[in-house]
């Protein structure tokens, strides 16, 4: 009875596992596969010639490690800042008071549920009346106000640290600025982790704000994917579309997979309760 | 003063915390203290307030006023219009229409998504060998960034060469133009709910609170699993559900992936996306881009906001009676007010 119920808990896992894994496979294959076999009729399930050209052409069509670096700066700089300024703000909600504090607080929950694509219009037109149009200060000025979400993970982890850490801190003539900073930072590393790859991954995989914000030049490699793979009549290169795409999903996967396990618990511990 | 009073506790903990160590030479200056405490709350909560109003409520208003105006963001002479822009949505057939597809894309993926979540949670929640790596290799559709699912996507489900059509030819069927109308909303529902590994992670902390003792109490009285499931899990988790419920619908309202899974996502790619997928950022876009009418496309985003308001208000007020609470969730709201409480 166990016995045969755990099979069915197998059988269910291992085939969910195919289904969601199998869209990398065939992205995969197609990324090996030489243009010519891409519409072979019976469908070619596995490359007859294997090929490496299309991650030639991938990174050579445009400058694939220019726009990289463009994004990898901007999710560096946003992940980072947001990561900061997010525990920063979410340790005033969890330990300090002050008048307001439960308006504030309710304010901030309640963005958590305001769509943000409002926003993009007006914030286009200021951007770019304030001269910060093909610049990366947007993404400094988002960073460094925190993101609601996020903000609430770490106030969730903070509010359940024992009160003795900072007490002990308080008598030997800790500033609350010192207490974050050299006792809770250090000890919420899994809410760390979590906002890290969140915030990494918004950022890379954003497609309106760097459309909207840089040209051609400054933009992310989210916005060249998009349109960079096509021949000079404008019609996709598929194959070359698929090295392109391994070669773009890579970094969020790496970064996941070194980060995820302060992912798992970062989100279970702080729970959304 | 009112603010004073809605501080109230939180404001008071200072007094009693000095109260208890009368030695403490900052005890002799409690109201000194009190006005550091609340400085010390600004100088962390100041940054995101600050953000806040900068970079949303301004935008918020700025908005507002556009969407008054014939606004086309480059001529510094755009003119008031009144409910103009308003009349034209709520009359143009065409937006009509993408806000009816669009409340009925988010009605079918919602509920689909945090059902596969729930369903792919729970599975990982048994005890099973290798869990960590089942968990991280079914949440991984998640990490992928939208421009690369949508690529992805493309690739199963083009007409010529895509593993959809090929797999329908093993079968000896014929093959589908899935990325043209009438099927190319069954891709991007597919999409979208392939992504379900974010809601997939949230249901898995929840079901993990779940204390095992109502479980194993449940089993010793002979509970059947399904009994145990619906009866203890389920209601104990709708918190979680709910709050995903409420999450997802705002996020999905907003959706922009058909524009990926378009041929060419940009300014002239707008016109490419089949019309069974053209949700309302894809009006906006079309607007916004091509026609350069920023007045519009606010008053397009004003309505998307009300509409998101309004199906938030009405998930709160059916939720009622629905989502249980194990704690009460008044008390859970007080606890914040005192300060460092465990």
């Amino acid at each position: 009875m166990v016995l045969a119920r755990r099979k069915v808990v197998y059988m269910l896992l291992v085939a969910t596992l195919v289904l969601m894994l199998s869209p990398f496979g065939w992205l995969l294959i197609s990324a090996f596969k030489d243009p010519s076999e891409l519409r072979a009729v019976p469908i070619h399930w596995w490359p007859h010639h294997p090929t490496l050209e299309n991650f030639h052409l991938a990174l050579t069509l445009f400058d694939f490690f220019g726009y990289a670096r463009n994004s990898l700066t901007l999710a560096g700089i946003y992940s980072v800042l947001i990561t900061l300024a997010s525990a920063w703000a979410g340790y005033g909600f969890a330990r300090l008071s002050g008048p307001g504090k439960r308006i504030i607080f309710g304010l901030m929950l309640s963005t958590m549920m305001t769509p943000q694509i409002i926003t993009l219009i007006p914030t286009y037109l200021l951007f770019s009346r304030a001269g910060l149009v093909n610049t990366y200060v947007p993404w400094v000025l988002w960073g460094l106000a925190g993101a609601p979400y996020l903000i609430f993970l770490f106030r969730q982890f903070f509010t359940n640290m024992p009160k003795e850490l900072e007490e002990a801190a308080i008598i030997d003539g800790c500033g609350q600025i010192r207490i974050f900073w050299r006792i809770f930072l250090p000890q919420s590393w899994p809410v760390i982790a979590t906002s890290l790859v969140l915030s990494f991954a918004w950022s890379w995989g954003d497609y309106i704000s760097p459309a909207l914000l840089l040209d051609d030049d400054h933009t992310t490699l989210a916005v060249k994917m998009a349109t960079g793979y096509v021949n000079e009549h404008g019609t996709g290169l598929y194959t070359v579309v698929g090295a392109g795409a391994i070669l773009y999903i890579v970094p969020s996967l790496v970064l996941f997979l070194i980060l995820q396990r302060g992912f798992v618990t970062g989100t279970a511990t702080s729970g959304l309760k | 003063m009112s603010t004073d009073q809605l501080a109230g506790p939180g404001a008071r903990a200072p007094m009693r915390a000095a109260d208890a160590r009368p030695s403490s030479p900052r005890a002799r200056h409690p109201r000194s203290l009190r006005a550091r405490r609340a400085g010390a709350f600004y100088v962390f909560a100041g940054p995101w307030l600050l953000g806040f109003l900068a970079l949303t409520v301004f935008p918020l208003g700025y908005a507002l006023w556009l969407s008054f105006t014939n606004s086309d963001g480059l001529s510094p002479n755009a003119r008031y219009v009144g409910l103009a822009n308003y009349r034209e949505v709520f009359t143009d057939p065409d937006t009509l229409a993408s806000l009816a597809r669009t409340g009925l894309f988010t009605a079918i993926t919602v509920p689909l998504t945090i059902a596969a979540g729930l369903f792919l949670a729970v599975l990982l929640n048994q005890p099973i060998r290798a869990r960590g790596v089942f968990r991280t290799m079914i949440y991984l559709p998640a990490v992928v960034p939208p421009v690369g699912a949508a690529l992805t996507f493309k690739l199963i489900f083009d007409r010529d060469s895509g593993s959809a059509n090929g797999l329908l030819d093993v079968f000896g069927a014929n093959g589908l133009a899935w990325l043209q109308d009438p099927y190319a909303r069954w891709v991007l529902i597919t999409l979208t709910v392939w992504g379900c590994g974010n809601v997939m992670i949230i249901s898995l902390a929840g079901l993990q609170d779940i204390p095992a003792e109502l479980l194993d109490a449940a089993r010793v009285d002979g509970a059947s699993w399904w009994q145990s499931f619906t009866r203890i899990t389920l209601p104990l988790l709708s918190p979680v559900l709910f709050f995903q419920l409420v999450t997802q619908i705002i996020a999905t309202l907003q959706s922009f992936l058909p524009l990926l899974i378009a041929v060419d996502p940009t300014p002239k790619g707008v016109a490419a996306v089949p019309e069974s997928n053209r949700l309302i950022m894809i009006d906006v876009f079309a607007q916004y881009f091509s026609n350069g009418r920023y007045g519009y496309a606010s008053a397009l985003l004003w309505v998307l906001f009300a509409f998101v308001m309004a199906v938030t208000f009405l998930v709160f007020k059916m939720s009622r009676g629905v989502v249980f609470y194990a704690v009460d969730p008044e008390q859970t709201q007080t606890k914040p007010r005192t300060i460092g409480d465990s």
